[in-house]
């Protein structure tokens, strides 16, 4: 196609790191310097994100005989959230679940781990898929589910049970080293530490590919592919202390709502009670509240005169993630003045012995690391923003988003909130829509205007060179009003007055942005300021979002409207582009399995 | 009440048990001295490589990092990317032991920039054996190809028994440990016989302990983990436990993967394993080592065509071709014998 066009302007390349993929070199592209190169791919599906999501998807394109290439701000299956899922739920009737058990894990999913806001029919299809393909899939492969000496696989006892891949806590590590492996074998291509800094786009608006740029070369890469999956995971890091890891920037959701693509839920923020206070590098590693393997028991937290106020068996063992009633626990502590968000409350394992904790879980380390005795001493914890349950719309039978050719899956789309088990469903489900559209869809003409329009914004701001704050600095300001202003409690006027600030920091601080240093390699602020362009436009859907959703529910408080109100709320709140702004609209969920059962109550009275 | 640790107040310090940080309590070195004896505000002395390095200066630049409670080295440098020097590269993106990708040398010792905690004066530089990009910042690239060719993943030679399948702990032991790495190139840096570069086709501790995870799994066909053997080099490995000493995930590298990979290189590809399967047979035979019987056996006559050499190690009294040929044992031949077994089991 590319040829066809112009053929002046490039030349045709083979690159072995791609899997004999068509590459073609653009050596003098027009108004770019002489000798800046560039590279087009050509693919068949881009897919942006090497976690749980994206390497499923990949992995089942190839199987079909649909040529993926993985685009990985971080290294596929060492960065974003997959790597942290501590242990795996059994759903249905796997390994010896009882019909309890098995209702209960749905249950779960529904009411603690969605507050209904779920595609009830996704999450029982899911739960069945997760069941009868996801566990024997991955053992087959290799995977070591932990057994103890007599062979029998190791859970965690209650009315939900989990399992570990080797170690609990650490149960993401293995599982991702072991998809990194399997898209190896699979001679899947991938560009590493590379980030998607826009959508390519055809004239009728479908999404036809993927700009990119490898931040360690410093290169520009137009890809160009017929479908796109965003497979970008479920943290944003939009607020001062965040489980997101150090690349995540909101990507996802920025290059989908700048397609046109439909959002929902934005305001539905979950967050980690019990992340370690000190130092702030250590702000994601959480004390583990879940249930543990092998033992009745789990973590405690103390507030800050030394009383409990939360112990998962104890207090909701159907809340097996339990980290919204934790959340209403703390804030009721908070209010109380016997905590803080960013500290003053504590946990541990002070009520379990050591070797009960660390024969199956790495759930000592960060006490172990500090030289604290375990278990008696406890940790200064405090709250991180963790998943964004909200997203992009999609349609969960094939995970298309409202823009043709774009698809999202795993936990950037707005369907459920994530779980490496769900994330993993969605790659497969999404590789079955791709297949079924792909012949309808087509990649965009390598068509200059739009790739030499992205060179050119990324050139500049690679030479910001005002007077203003590093792009870095910014970031933390950002992240320091979403903190301050849209954090665990929420209300209009500190929602409001968040806009203002990040107005300010749009118009004034943004354009007098300065860069230290303007090479290429490995540039570190480069791509700190092509993130934070993102990250402002998501904080403001998230706000404005926050502003839409007039109730409180599970994770999401809202001073001014404290009640769960199931009455006008039991709905997505859908955030559509229109012209140069946007509009909401509601769209109630069916409820076939569970339903809450009240109109309104008090939100912090709610058990989830 | 609980013992709560309010932060500010001291932690005792506790004698640690791990065999590998012998002595580090005698030297208030303990974890828990390391992590209570500076105090928030105190300025650590925080010397950086650099890639860049202006006309004049050494290439370490100096920073001087007001300490925050519990800091990590990782915390250290991040103050410094948002306070000094926004353009220092380096790399990390999970910040809690998971991902692997923030290792750096820490005062001459490889550490994980996000679990190491801060010392009051640091000297930052890169790992070595990989190539440096920028500042902290290492290519990778050689260790992910070593990787790739080992093709460290499972072919079964059983069918696959439906989940869960029957398998013991005791059978995954040494795979599980191999499990823990989260392949951060510590041990990599730290391997002296990777540092000797091209000199051996050793692939390194790193490489082998992910060809571990699959080649000590039960449920892998021997000749698989034969053909990944054959491409590691594995006995160019001294065993000096330098890797052991490094990795923050604790595996016992050494004992638990290399030596166990060796053991199974014996057993699955012998002619690998020619120097090591000699020289235990002549001293389980004559409670020794005899270095001619050993040059004989491992080069057989292909030795002599370095006569030079054979005549200097002769001249040196290395080699003793009379009591080679003698075949003469040492009174601890016995018990040598005993241990190690006389006879070499052939596969």
């Amino acid at each position: 196609m590319l040829a066809q066009r112009d053929t002046a302007w490039c030349k045709k390349t083979q690159l072995e790191s791609l899997s004999g993929m068509e590459i073609w070199r653009i050596v003098n592209a027009k108004s770019r310097a002489q000798g800046d190169e560039m590279q087009v791919v050509t693919t068949d599906v881009a897919v942006i994100g090497g976690g749980a999501a994206g390497c499923y998807a990949a992995l089942n394109l190839s199987k079909r005989g649909i040529k993926p290439l993985i685009i990985c701000k971080g290294l596929v299956g060492k960065s974003g959230a997959s790597l942290f899922a501590g242990n795996l739920v059994i759903s249905g009737r796997a390994l010896g679940n009882s019909e309890d058990n098995a209702r209960n894990t749905a249950e779960f999913l529904i009411k603690y781990h969605n507050q209904f806001l779920i595609d009830q029919g996704w999450a029982q299809r899911c739960g069945q898929w997760v069941e009868k393909v996801y566990y024997p899939e991955l053992e087959q492969a290799g995977l070591y589910f932990r057994r103890d000496d007599a062979g029998e696989v190791v859970t965690s006892p209650g009315k939900i049970r989990s399992i570990a891949a080797n170690v609990q806590g650490n149960s993401g590590v293995p599982f991702m080293d072991l998809r990194r492996k399997q898209v190896i074998k699979a001679g899947i291509a991938k560009m590493e530490e590379t980030v998607a800094t826009s959508l390519l786009q055809n004239l009728d608006g479908s999404v036809g590919g993927v700009f990119c740029l490898n931040y360690i070369t410093g290169e520009y890469t137009a890809v160009l592919a017929r479908a796109v999956i965003l497979a970008t995971g479920y943290s944003d890091r939009l607020h001062t202390r965040s489980t997101g890891t150090r690349e995540m920037s909101a990507d996802g959701v920025a290059l989908a709502w700048r397609a046109g693509a439909t959002l929902l839920n934005m305001e539905m923020q979950w967050w980690h009670t019990n992340d370690m206070a000190h130092p702030p590098s250590w702000q994601r590693m959480q004390i583990y509240p879940n249930p543990m393997l092998g033992s009745e028991k789990s973590a405690r937290m103390l507030n800050s005169v030394g009383e409990e106020f939360f112990n998962q068996q104890q207090d909701d063992p159907l809340a097996f993630g339990p980290y919204t009633v934790q959340l209403k626990a703390l804030v009721k502590q908070v209010r109380a003045g016997k905590a803080r968000y960013e500290g003053d409350y504590y946990a541990g394992f002070d009520n379990c012995d050591a070797a009960e904790v660390e024969t199956y879980t790495t759930y000592a380390k960060t006490f172990r690391q500090l030289g604290l005795p375990f278990p008696s001493h406890l940790a200064e914890t405090a709250v991180s923003s963790h998943y964004r349950q909200g997203g992009i719309d999609v349609d969960t039978t094939t995970m298309a988003s409202s823009v043709p050719g774009l698809y999202a899956a795993g936990g950037v789309g707005g369907h459920s909130n994530g779980l490496i088990g769900l994330a993993t469903y969605d790659g497969h489900v999404v590789a079955e829509g791709v297949a079924r559209d792909i012949g309808m869809l087509k990649a965009v003409p390598a068509w200059q205007g739009q790739i030499e329009a992205e060179c050119r914004r990324l050139d500049r701001l690679r030479s910001s060179s005002g007077d203003g704050p590093a792009p870095g600095r910014l970031k933390e300001a950002l992240r320091s009003v979403m903190w301050e202003k849209v954090g665990v409690e929420k209300n209009a006027s500190d929602l409001r007055s968040a806009l203002d600030d990040i107005e300010r920091i749009r118009l004034e601080l943004l354009p007098g942005m300065k860069i230290r240093h303007t090479g290429k390699s490995v540039n570190y602020e480069w791509l700190d300021a092509i993130d934070v362009i993102n990250m402002i436009e998501v904080c403001e859907l998230v706000i404005h979002s926050s502003l839409e959703r007039k109730e409180s529910r599970g994770p999401f408080i809202r001073q001014d409207f404290p009640l769960t109100d199931n009455d006008n709320w039991l709905a997505a709140n859908v955030l559509k582009k229109s012209g140069n702004g946007l509009r909401f609209e509601q769209r109630p969920y069916d409820l076939p399995l569970f339903a809450p059962g009240f109109s309104r109550k008090d939100n912090l009275e709610v058990a989830w | 009440m609980t013992l709560v640790s309010s932060g500010d107040a001291p932690v005792p310090v506790v004698p640690s048990v791990d065999g590998r940080r012998l002595g580090q309590a005698e030297r208030y070195d303990s974890l828990a001295a390391r992590n209570s004896r500076l105090s928030p505000g105190e300025l650590l002395n925080v010397r950086v490589r650099r890639s860049e390095v202006p006309a004049g200066s050494d290439a370490f630049q100096p920073f001087q990092v007001p300490y925050q409670k519990w800091m990590r080295v990782l915390d250290a440098l991040n103050w410094i990317a948002e306070n000094e020097a926004a353009d220092l590269a380096f790399r990390w993106f999970c910040g809690s032991k998971m991902c692997g990708t923030c290792a750096v040398r820490m005062n001459g010792r490889e550490v994980l920039a996000c679990w190491e905690a801060v010392e009051p004066d640091m000297v930052i530089e890169p790992l070595r054996n990989l190539p440096v990009i920028r500042d902290l910042v290492v290519d990778r690239t050689r260790y992910e190809d070593k990787v790739a060719s080992l093709e460290p993943w499972i072919e079964r030679h059983e069918p696959y028994a439906g989940f869960p399948e029957p398998i013991t702990h005791k059978q995954m032991k040494d795979a599980s440990k191999a499990l823990d790495c989260i392949s951060c190139m510590c041990c990599y840096s730290a391997c002296p016989v990777i540092g000797l570069g091209n000199l051996t086709d050793f692939a390194g501790p790193a490489p082998l302990v992910q060809l571990g995870q699959t080649a000590l799994d039960p449920r892998n066909s021997p000749d698989k983990v034969r053909r990944s053997l054959e491409l590691t080099g594995i006995f160019n490995c001294v065993s000096c436990y330098k890797c052991e000493e490094v990795c923050p995930a604790s595996i016992p590298i050494v004992s638990r993967v290399i030596e166990p990979l060796k053991a199974k290189a014996a057993q699955l590809a012998p002619e690998m394993a020619r120097h090591s399967l000699a020289l235990r047979g002549i001293v389980a035979r004559r409670g020794r080592v005899d270095p001619g019987e050993l040059i004989l056996r491992v080069q057989g006559l292909r030795a002599l065509a370095n006569l030079r050499r054979i005549l200097r190690l002769l001249a040196r009294g290395k080699i003793n071709p009379i009591r080679t040929l003698l075949g003469i044992r040492t009174s601890a031949a016995a018990a040598a014998g005993r241990l190690l077994g006389r006879r070499v089991e052939k596969p």
